[in-house]
């Protein structure tokens, strides 16, 4: 069956996002936009900091998260595998956790699985998914983790 | 150096303000091509349709726009060692093109390290647009403590 609705999720299904690769100059564009410090921004000052060299904002790691989950989707509608699930948006995330650095030329590879499913008695014409979304480095450690949460429509009754 | 904020200069309760961030549409296209490409975030037309009802940010770009306020108000100014994460981020309401930013961060939790020379702080950053609360994100940078 094809999951369009939320009746239509279950709890535990796991979907890998695929790979991203940060380069350099995408970290740097990235951080002088929206987290400019002198780790993420300038390769002298980042020598001489704490992490050694640059580092990606937690929030663009974040950011390719998202970027993976939508092309996924996409895939998944093209190929008619799954969706198109009636969803997108969002109320918010919780447990961001940024817990090793991550660095030009690192490879991480995302996934997000679903944990929870919650009605919502204020919108009937949703429900609420949680999720526990992972990003791990080549050696397969814990990188990025965050639970996040997505409306998507009921079926409808008729 | 630079007379730095450190862990001691953050007690619970200190309230910063921080901002002002003007959302264009322009911005608005071009971090959602990037990372977030529904059409909500990326089509006016399409965005009417939808629940939003207009378009909108992306949450992920309301996060790392109040990142750059949070940055340019308090972290750049402090003896930051990095961020630990984000114990909560609310998106409550549609950001827009043309939104006036700010943001008000009061300190909500200050642990020190038992055995390292810093201390996590975390931050409950309200943000708002010109007339209401928008969003929630709450960040927790790693702050050194007064030497």
């Amino acid at each position: 069956m094809i999951p369009q609705y939320w009746e239509d999720v279950e709890i535990g299904t796991r979907r890998e996002l695929g790979t991203y690769t940060f380069t350099q100059d995408e970290i740097v564009a990235f951080a002088r936009k929206y987290d400019p410090q002198p780790f993420h921004i300038d390769p002298e000052a980042a020598k001489q900091s704490m992490f050694g060299g640059i580092i990606a904002s937690g929030w663009h790691t974040a950011a390719i998260w998202m970027k993976l989950a939508i092309e996924g989707r996409k895939k998944d509608a093209a190929s008619g595998k799954a969706g198109p699930l009636r969803s997108g948006v969002s109320p918010g995330f919780e447990d961001m956790k940024w817990l090793k650095p991550v660095r030009p030329g690192m490879t991480l590879s995302y996934c997000s699985q679903v944990t929870g499913k919650t009605e919502l008695r204020s919108r009937p014409a949703l429900g609420l998914i949680k999720s526990l979304n992972e990003a791990r480095d080549e050696n397969g450690e814990l990188v990025m983790s965050f639970v996040g949460k997505g409306f998507v429509q009921r079926r409808p009754k008729d | 150096m630079k007379d730095l904020l450190h862990f001691e200069d953050f007690p619970v309760g200190r309230v910063f303000q921080c901002g002002p961030y003007t959302v264009t549409k322009e911005e608005i296209f071009e971090f959602a091509a990037e990372f977030d490409p529904q059409p909500h975030h990326l089509d006016a037309e399409a965005a009417k349709k939808s629940m939003l009802g207009g378009l909108s940010a992306s949450g992920w770009h309301v996060c790392a726009m109040t990142m750059r306020m949070f940055a340019d108000g308090i972290i750049l100014k402090t003896a930051n060692r990095g961020g630990a994460g984000a114990r909560e981020g609310r998106w409550m309401k549609p950001v827009r093109p043309g939104d006036v930013l700010r943001l008000e961060a009061e300190v909500v939790d200050a642990k020190p390290s038992q055995s390292k020379p810093f201390g996590f702080v975390t931050f409950d950053c309200r943000v708002f647009n010109q007339s209401e609360q928008v969003a929630l994100v709450s960040m927790t940078p790693v702050v050194a403590r007064r030497p």
